[in-house]
């Protein structure tokens, strides 16, 4: 009978709708960062480092990248005979065949799957988080704890502590107390939303909350165990981790990745990170190029300048554009003496000639202040900007976008251009 | 699947000088990310041919590292495979491959097994891409028992370290001269045939019979006028890389527009094995021109008309030009290299310089290296 110890559950599924047009085309965890990795390469390594070889993959949301990007897992050394990566979309079945509702319905759907390896342990991860974890050394502490769940916690700073979950633990890491995004927070320990749970606590707890609208771990599931009286435990974790949920901070964590030695270091040797290379060249780097503080991607050219930037694979910068302050996705080309700002262009756009991108005075978006705001210019995946037109800041722009859509020559900043599936 | 691919990857040469110490000429790093049997078999795959098997002899391991996986060209495959023949000791045979004809000799087994109609061969140390489908086609057309791909070089390349051939209107080849004193012609053999299997076999089972061991002598040059061997020209990039001297400007041809198009951006690919390398990092105070750089790679100092290989890490004010430097490479600060190819790993000290004056200079400095 086939038996594993830890397997994994990976959501996916989310479209992570705070990162605007970059998540318009894919899920979340299949939006490129640091140059040539997805956000799901860094929950899948982390598994694979960890020893963990069985990982279902949850995905419901525009699920092509993904499923493109993980293939039979090799990238990851998850192709296996018993176990490897499985990617589990919402199915259909006789009775009521529903999406999955919540992060815990998902999972619920899916007990068939996990009763097939027999697991003493199940670890729920999230798929849109930037960190380096050994889940081995998070299990140890769950087993030494004896514990029904373990969750996985990080100290934040007390003022910032009331935009969190929190946990309140005593003095052996027993978990006393729960509060959610609390206005006087007792402790400083937030949940990073990666859980640790005794097979059979989690699949009492799944079956039982069975009939739950939107089931999730954090609302529904953590409570309920909390309140029988099983024993959550929490586990600190003190490395670097960051959630990249807001264009704001997706752009932070790729910007302090070009820092001389960034806290959290790509370049070590033990815990690597694992990727899909569509393209392996190596990059070029012209006589008429200037590079400076930047990560720059496989069998990208570069004939312009480019400073403070992340730029992927397969880009092209052409000669005297220049790009500074952003991020620049596979595949995509930046034309001759076009300039670019604090922005982040998707994979696959084309920018033409003589544009200025991200320039301009700062004045909140008016569609989606929340969202387009830190002053950046989001360009969408395949999006055509024509040649000798300006885009201010805290804008969108996605789709073939024709001169006339920048009336004097201009997107202002604050404004959204928002052309995807308009065909011309 | 109408052909097997055989890569003869067994060879050393005294010209390769001491790069060819720690590896195999087919293992010999390319353009920054490959190595150099990635563009046979890189061409085999995309030929469609399911079935390759790689002769090795010489420092094998370094190439079987290489191949440690048969699915980064795609031929993880039930039909067919990649396979690795070093040579072996049986009860018939005690020898190491005497040549290449032995080579496939001491493996007549695995060809006699194959179903498919035709054996391309090839050498492990051409750069190029080749769609073998259309030689095959060409092979068929010409009712050849033998085709020999060649190749007019310019005139500056100095072809008498190549296999010469001569062929009259039709393009049989009337005359086979190895490595001669003169150049009696510009065309060379680019060590790429197509030859229909059992045809092959019964040439190298009668040649192993006489005692002779080498493809080129034994046989191509041997049955010339006997056995219609024909030429088939390509006119596409192709280079040798089995001299130091044009390993070196190979490697440089990769900074000219057109062949890095060629290679890198046009369809097909070339694939290689892919090692788990972040992205090449530019640190404040480098100065890049003109380069190849390649993932994993660490820039802080001023880099001109040269390949980094992956995993380098270049000092503050150092200064590399005209150089390769090969996989692992670590430069202390204040270095200047010119002309220089270091070797894969080593470590040059703070404040030394290596100019490489009379052509190119192989640098091998396995010093200590004292990282945080």
């Amino acid at each position: 009978m086939v038996k594993k110890e830890l397997i994994a559950m990976l959501l996916a599924g989310g479209q992570g709708s705070r990162l605007g047009v970059l998540t318009e085309k894919v899920a979340k965890p299949a939006v490129a960062f640091g140059g040539k990795y997805r956000i799901i390469d860094f929950p899948l390594s982390n598994c694979i480092n960890s020893g963990i070889d069985t990982v279902g993959v949850l995905t419901q949301y525009q699920p092509l990248r993904l499923n493109t990007h993980i293939g039979i897992g090799i990238p990851w050394d998850l192709d296996r005979n018993v176990g490897g990566v499985t990617v589990l979309p919402p199915y259909e079945k006789t009775g009521n065949t529903s999406w999955y509702t919540g992060t815990a319905n998902a999972i619920y759907q899916n007990l068939a799957y996990m009763e097939n390896y027999n697991p003493d342990y199940v670890l729920i991860l999230s798929g849109d988080h930037i960190y380096k974890m050994d889940y081995e050394v998070m299990l140890d502490y769950h087993k030494a704890h004896n514990a029904d769940v373990s969750i996985a916690v990080m100290p934040v700073p007390q003022q910032e502590a009331s935009r969190f979950g929190i946990v309140v633990t005593d003095g052996s890491g027993k978990i006393t107390e729960f509060q959610e995004k609390p206005e006087n927070p007792k402790s400083n320990l937030a949940s990073m939303g990666i859980y640790i749970f005794n097979w059979k606590s989690l699949k009492e707890a799944l079956k039982a909350l069975a009939e739950q609208p939107n089931c999730d771990f954090g609302k529904h599931v953590i409570p309920y165990c909390f309140d029988k009286g099983e024993k959550l435990v929490a586990y600190e974790f003190n490395g670097y981790w960051k959630d990249v949920g807001t264009l704001g901070s997706y752009w932070q964590a790729n910007m302090e990745l070009i820092d001389i030695i960034p806290e959290f270091n790509l370049y070590e040797e033990f815990w690597k990170i694992y990727t899909k290379n569509e393209i392996i060249p190596p990059q070029y780097i012209a006589s008429t190029a200037r590079i400076n503080r930047s990560l720059i991607g496989d069998g990208t050219e570069v004939y312009g300048t480019v400073e403070n930037s992340i730029i992927g694979s397969g880009v092209v910068i052409k000669e005297g554009a220049v790009v500074r302050d952003s991020i620049i996705m596979q595949g995509t080309v930046i034309g001759r003496n076009s300039v670019v700002e604090r922005s982040i262009i998707a994979e696959d756009a084309a920018v033409g000639e003589n544009d200025q991108i991200g320039i301009g005075e700062e004045r909140p978006n008016k569609e989606k202040p929340n969202i387009y705001a830190y002053g950046l210019a989001v360009i969408g995946e395949n999006t055509i900007i024509p040649d000798g037109v300006r885009i201010g800041k805290n804008t969108a722009v996605t789709g073939e976008t024709v001169p006339e859509d920048y009336p004097y020559g201009a997107l202002e900043s604050g404004e959204t251009l928002d052309k995807a599936g308009v065909v011309s | 699947m109408r052909a097997v691919g055989i890569v003869l990857a067994g060879g050393n040469s005294y010209r390769m000088r001491e790069l060819s110490n720690k590896r195999a000429i087919a293992a010999m790093p390319i353009a920054g990310s490959y190595r150099s049997i990635d563009f046979a078999l890189s061409s085999l795959a995309n030929s469609h041919i399911q079935k390759a098997a790689v002769l090795t002899q010489y420092n094998s391991r370094s190439l079987n590292e290489h191949l440690s996986s048969s699915k980064w060209w795609d031929f993880g495959r039930k039909q067919g495979g990649l396979f690795i023949f070093p040579p072996m000791q049986t009860p018939e045979n005690s020898f190491w491959y005497r040549g290449t004809a032995d080579a496939i000799c001491q493996n007549l087994s695995w060809l006699k097994d194959c179903h498919e109609p035709y054996v391309i061969i090839c050498s492990g140390d051409g750069i190029y891409k080749l769609d073998f489908n259309k030689i095959l086609e060409y092979h068929i057309d010409k009712k050849a028992d033998i085709t020999v791909v060649v190749r007019d070089m310019p005139d500056e390349v100095d072809v008498t370290r190549f296999g010469l051939v001569k062929m009259d209107e039709d393009n049989r080849i009337v005359q086979f001269e190895e490595k001669p004193m003169a150049a009696m012609s510009r065309t060379v053999s680019c060590g790429i045939y197509v030859v229909r299997r059992r045809q092959l076999i019964e040439l190298i089972e009668k040649a192993g019979e006489e005692g002779r061991f080498d493809f080129v002598r034994d046989i191509l040059i041997r049955y010339r006028d006997v056995k219609k061997i024909y030429g088939y020209k390509m006119d596409s990039y192709w280079s040798n890389i089995a001299s130091v001297e044009s390993y070196y400007q190979t490697n440089m041809d990769f900074l000219k527009p057109e062949i890095r198009n060629y290679f890198f951006r046009e369809y097909p690919n070339v694939y290689t094995k892919v090692d788990d390398l972040p992205p090449a990092k530019y640190n404040p105070g480098c100065e890049v021109k003109n380069s190849l750089i390649s993932s994993g790679s660490i820039i802080n100092g001023k880099v001109e008309d040269s390949i980094i290989f992956k995993n380098v890490f270049i000092g503050e004010k150092c200064t590399v030009k005209n150089s390769i430097l090969l996989n692992g490479v670590y430069l202390g600060d204040n270095v200047y290299l010119e002309n220089c190819i270091v070797e894969s790993d080593n470590t040059i000290r703070p404040n030394t310089s290596h100019v490489g004056k009379n052509g190119v200079e192989i640098v091998i400095e396995t010093g200590d290296r004292y990282t945080l």
